[in-house]
């Protein structure tokens, strides 16, 4: 994989995969929701964090994860749903940091899915927070299911752009 | 070898998910809707004495949900959120998934007669 990237290098690359993710999730955000389960969804931005987390490491996943799901939420006009998207993002980035020391570089597409289970974990735990009650937990069994589809599909294509824009890194 | 542990922990997780939405118990005998907003209750509803469907609005500082109401079973019929989801949840009537509004914190449970806080938990 590429060695550390520096200084301004660094900055416009993290500036670039931000926007990059920011867009993905803007345009996925457009899409009516595919099913009256609150919370799932696709998710295609995760495919920029999971490239970063394994492309550059924990520190800039983190960075291009927090910008991504601030601006994301102040852009499409949801400041609430931050509460909901920072606990599962946060949770999601624990696991990802733990499986970059366990998934060699053929294996990645996996890390995905757990990231994915854990996401929805952490926002239905901020959801329960929230309304300060465990029924929402109600969703979960749906949430998992979603979860592992969906990142399952986001990891293929996370695993594909790792080895795709590994030529073009020196 | 890692992979594979991960990859069937995964699977189980799947499967002990979709083995608890079949197997679940579903259904009150007597239906109570408890509607709340940040944890405290507005309004108990015994669904099996509506006698005449009727709509009312809940709103506050964050939004409005107009709920709609008939003989055992409950629905968010509009709201002013972007996500719709508590709209397109459609109607219930029975303990297994709450009604939840996210961006209003405002969820519709389906409890038993006691209002045990976890009907429907099977």
């Amino acid at each position: 994989m590429a060695g550390p990237v520096k200084g301004a290098g660094r900055v416009t690359r993290l500036a670039l995969l931000t926007a990059v993710a920011l867009t993905i999730f803007l345009v996925e955000a457009q899409i009516p929701a595919l099913t009256a389960i609150p919370g799932v969804k696709l998710g295609l931005a995760n495919i920029v964090t999971v490239y970063v987390m394994f492309a550059m490491g924990p520190g800039d996943a983190l960075l291009v994860l927090s910008g991504r799901v601030f601006l994301g939420a102040m852009f499409s006009g949801q400041m609430m749903t931050l509460i909901y998207s920072s606990a599962g993002g946060l949770l999601s980035w624990c696991v990802l940091c733990l499986l970059r020391k366990l998934l060699t570089q053929e294996q990645i597409w996996l890390a995905s899915p757990a990231a994915a289970v854990f996401h929805n974990l952490g926002q239905l735990l901020a959801a329960a927070a929230v309304m300060r009650t465990w029924a929402v937990m109600a969703y979960l069994p749906y949430l998992v299911i979603a979860a592992v589809l969906a990142g399952l599909f986001t990891g293929i294509a996370a695993q594909a752009l790792l080895r795709r824009l590994s030529r073009i890194q020196k | 070898m890692r992979a594979k542990v991960i990859g069937f922990l995964l699977a189980a997780a799947v499967a002990a998910s979709a083995a608890f939405l079949l197997l679940r118990d579903r259904g009150k005998i007597s239906p109570m809707a408890r509607i709340t907003r940040d944890g405290v209750v507005l309004e108990e509803i015994a669904l099996d004495q509506v006698e005449e469907p009727r709509r009312f609005t809940l709103e506050d500082g964050r939004g409005r949900n107009t709920i709609e109401v008939e003989r055992g079973r409950i629905r968010v019929a509009e709201a002013d959120c972007p996500d719709q989801v508590c709209v397109r949840r459609g109607w219930s009537g029975d303990g297994t998934t709450p009604i939840v509004c996210l961006p209003h914190k405002l969820m519709i449970e389906i409890v038993g007669e006691e209002g045990g806080l976890d009907g429907g938990a099977g």
